[in-house]
């Protein structure tokens, strides 16, 4: 991102959690994530800004910064911040800065004005959460903090109406001014903060509620022994609501697309056109859509520990067992941000300050189950373990959830012993507690929103693509290649035995038999390699096809009824689990390891997390499925 | 006295921080520096990091280990 552009820059600068993110969104009408844990931004964010008198801004929203001196890792998200606040102030453009200042921690925010000051630029504070200090019964006076520093200032309160105008006059009339930053920086930031916020009132029922509420609940969810249990409990909650509360909805959905299925064949009948739209589209990318409820259920539940302020009390409670495996506090945020997706939570571990817990986290995330394998797990827990009880399937759902983050611990262990710098001490933990605050509803309802539109988007893009190509592939014949369907096969299933997806497939059954795979999973793994949504979509295209001459069977039917070319079933509950396994470590996902690629400024780590996670995965799967056999389970 | 050895709940202020000085730099600015009064509030199991609030009106997780290299005296 370039810091060289002409006009007036208004750079948004605050520590972390300070509520700047809040107010680029009150100013640009914009949807940066807002969260109650310090280290929400990791990118910088930028929107045009129009101030009073046609001045046109440009508004930098930069990742939250403790200091702008001392040596900081320029890979950080506060090296970031630092170093596009260099760029810019070197580059001739006229930069302003706007301070966000969390009111109630007015000193410490001062401490970083100190700095601001330092640098010579004209300079707004925003004193944010008036409201939180008037319900404590203070007063707060933004003159008490011109006086005292030097430099302009506005109050603000979270959700006040006309916030945007305040604030775009308080910038309009300091670039009017023209004038360089007037701060000295010898001021005492405790005497600042003292003159500026006075005791007005006793403090109000709500305040005394709301520090009291804070303080109530972290005596139950950190307490040494309660906090780990509840901690443990409220993810083996979130992953099993996944399943249960959003597995009703997801079996409706595909009901709904299987009787679409039914319109298209009674409209268009048999060919290859009814074909492409039935098995193509709505076997392959409807398959994957159906399982919408459990991505959006996902990304609510994350959002909810996230806004509620629970986000930083787990990496309190978790700190000290990451660090027996080489990770640390800090590394929660992103580790728990990977159980929706991977590429976000690679950017997050900017968050960490030191570089080879960074890395160590980075090269383990892959393993945390992302909402990509849901559809997998799902499909197959609901195909194979269809008889057993809701209680049996939500818990080999968790179960599975909990392997990934075991086998990132094991990992990260495996990892750290290989290191030659494996004795070097990483940097401890030094982590802000924000309060508690209850998440508001109509966040809560954007969140899933959006979680909704990128799912639908990607589903109608990518994968929609990917399936058409697939079921082209399943369609188009290999030259002079004949496999042995069954004899009273339709032509059309004939057909996609003869094509070059499945021709592919069988050549590399040699290599995934140990694993109990045929080719119809081999083309599905194959395809899962761009986007493990594929797997499902693959296996909805090949059952789809089957299919043609039977009654519209469900695809978990099926799956269950496939038989291979002797006529025995071709998969057992152990294909399953083998299959589960594979999913569990392989990183099949190329946007993954294009992100690796960008924060490891290289090939070097993403070709190590394939090579390992492969290589792993392999293993696992043999291992469960050849096992499996020798106990008589198959 | 150091800050991982004093009881909860007790009132003290930071007398000294032993550090190299970039460490040292950064924990001044993220709110814990000479001077500043500090609450521990508790403290994770198996020797895991502190909860604790300062005087400014910040909580913060801290390591132990980190505590070890914070003297402090108690305040009455």
């Amino acid at each position: 991102m370039s810091a060289n552009k002409p006009g007036v820059t208004v750079l948004l600068i605050g520590r972390p959690n300070s509520g700047k993110s809040s107010l680029f969104n009150a100013l640009t009408g914009g949807d940066a994530k807002v969260g109650n844990f310090p280290g929400v931004t990791v990118d910088v964010l930028e929107s045009a800004l129009m101030l009073p008198g046609g001045v046109e801004a440009r508004l930098v929203d930069l990742p939250g910064v403790y200091a702008l001196a001392g040596s900081t890792d320029a890979h950080t998200d506060e090296g970031q911040a630092i170093a596009f606040l260099e760029r810019a102030a070197t580059s001739g453009q006229r930069v302003v800065i706007a301070q966000v200042v969390d009111a109630t921690q007015l000193a410490l925010g001062l401490r970083l004005t100190r700095q601001i000051a330092a640098r010579r630029l004209p300079t707004l504070i925003i004193l944010t959460q008036r409201d939180a200090l008037h319900a404590r019964g203070f007063t707060l006076s933004p003159e008490a903090v011109e006086a005292g520093v030097g430099f302009a200032a506005v109050g603000v309160s979270a959700g006040q109406p006309g916030v945007r105008d305040v604030i775009t006059t308080a910038l309009a009339a300091l670039i009017a001014r023209g004038d360089q930053a007037t701060a000295g920086v010898d001021f005492d930031e405790r005497a600042v903060a003292a003159a500026a916020v006075t005791e007005a009132v006793a403090p109000g029922p709500r305040a005394r509620t709301q520090r009291a509420l804070t303080d109530r609940v972290d005596r139950f969810l950190l307490h040494p022994v309660l906090g780990p249990a509840a901690f443990i409990a409220i993810m083996t909650a979130l992953f099993a609501a996944v399943f249960l509360i959003a597995d009703p909805a997801s079996t409706a959905i595909d009901l709904a697309i299987g009787k679409l299925g039914d319109l298209v064949t009674r409209v268009l009948g048999e060919g290859l056109v009814a074909s492409l739209l039935k098995d193509g589209v709505l076997g392959g990318a409807g398959t994957v859509l159906a399982f919408l409820p459990q991505i959006v259920t996902l990304t609510v539940a994350l959002e909810l520990i996230d806004a509620s302020g629970y986000l930083a009390r787990g990496a309190f409670l978790i700190d000290r067992a990451l660090q027996a495996v080489g990770l640390g506090g800090r590394s929660f945020i992103p580790l728990l941000t990977a159980h929706a997706c991977a590429v976000p939570a690679i950017a997050a571990t900017r968050i960490i300050r030191d570089p080879r817990q960074r890395l160590r986290t980075m090269l383990v995330l892959p393993l945390m189950t992302c909402s990509a394998r849901i559809p997998t797990y799902s499909l197959l827990i609901g195909t194979f373990f269809a008889g057993r009880s809701a209680m049996f399937r939500g818990g080999t759902f968790v179960l599975l959830y909990f392997a990934g983050i075991a086998l990132g611990g094991l990992a990260s262990l495996v990892i750290g012993r290989a290191s030659p710098k494996r004795n070097a001490r990483s940097l401890p933990l030094v982590l802000e507690m924000p309060p508690y605050r209850r998440p508001r509803a109509r966040v809560m309802a954007r969140v899933a929103w959006r979680g909704t539109t990128r799912f639908v988007r990607e589903v109608g893009t990518g994968i929609l693509i990917a399936s058409v190509v697939l079921w082209a592939l399943l369609t188009v014949p290999a030259p002079g290649r004949h496999a042995a369907a069954a004899a009273d096969a339709p032509a059309r299933v004939v057909a996609m035995h003869d094509s070059v997806a499945a021709w592919v497939g069988r050549e590399i059954e040699p290599v995934t038999r140990p694993m109990g795979f045929d080719w119809r999973i081999n083309v599905g793994l194959i395809g899962s390699f761009g986007a493990r949504e594929l797997m499902v979509s693959t296996l909805g295209i090949i059952f789809g096809i089957e299919d043609a001459a039977e009654d519209n069977d469900s695809l978990k039917q099926r799956i269950r009824e496939a038989k291979a070319s002797d006529g025995s079933a071709a998969y057992s509950g152990l294909t399953a689990a083998a299959l589960m396994a594979f999913f569990v470590i392989a990183c099949q996902c190329t946007s993954t390891v294009a992100a690796l690629k960008r924060e490891t400024r290289g090939w070097k780590w993403p070709l190590f997390v394939l090579g390992y996670t492969y290589g792993l995965a392999y293993l696992a799967a043999v291992l469960v499925y050849q096992g499996g056999r020798a106990l008589g389970w198959g | 006295m150091t800050l991982d050895r004093i009881a909860d709940h007790t009132l003290c202020r930071v007398s000294a921080i032993r550090l190299a000085a970039a460490p040292l730099e950064w924990l001044r600015a993220v709110g814990i520096f000479e001077g500043e009064r500090i609450e521990i509030l508790r403290r994770a199991a198996f020797g895991g990091p502190l909860h604790l609030r300062t005087g400014s009106g910040g909580e913060f997780a801290l390591d132990r280990s980190l505590a070890a290299s914070i003297e402090i005296q108690p305040e009455a």
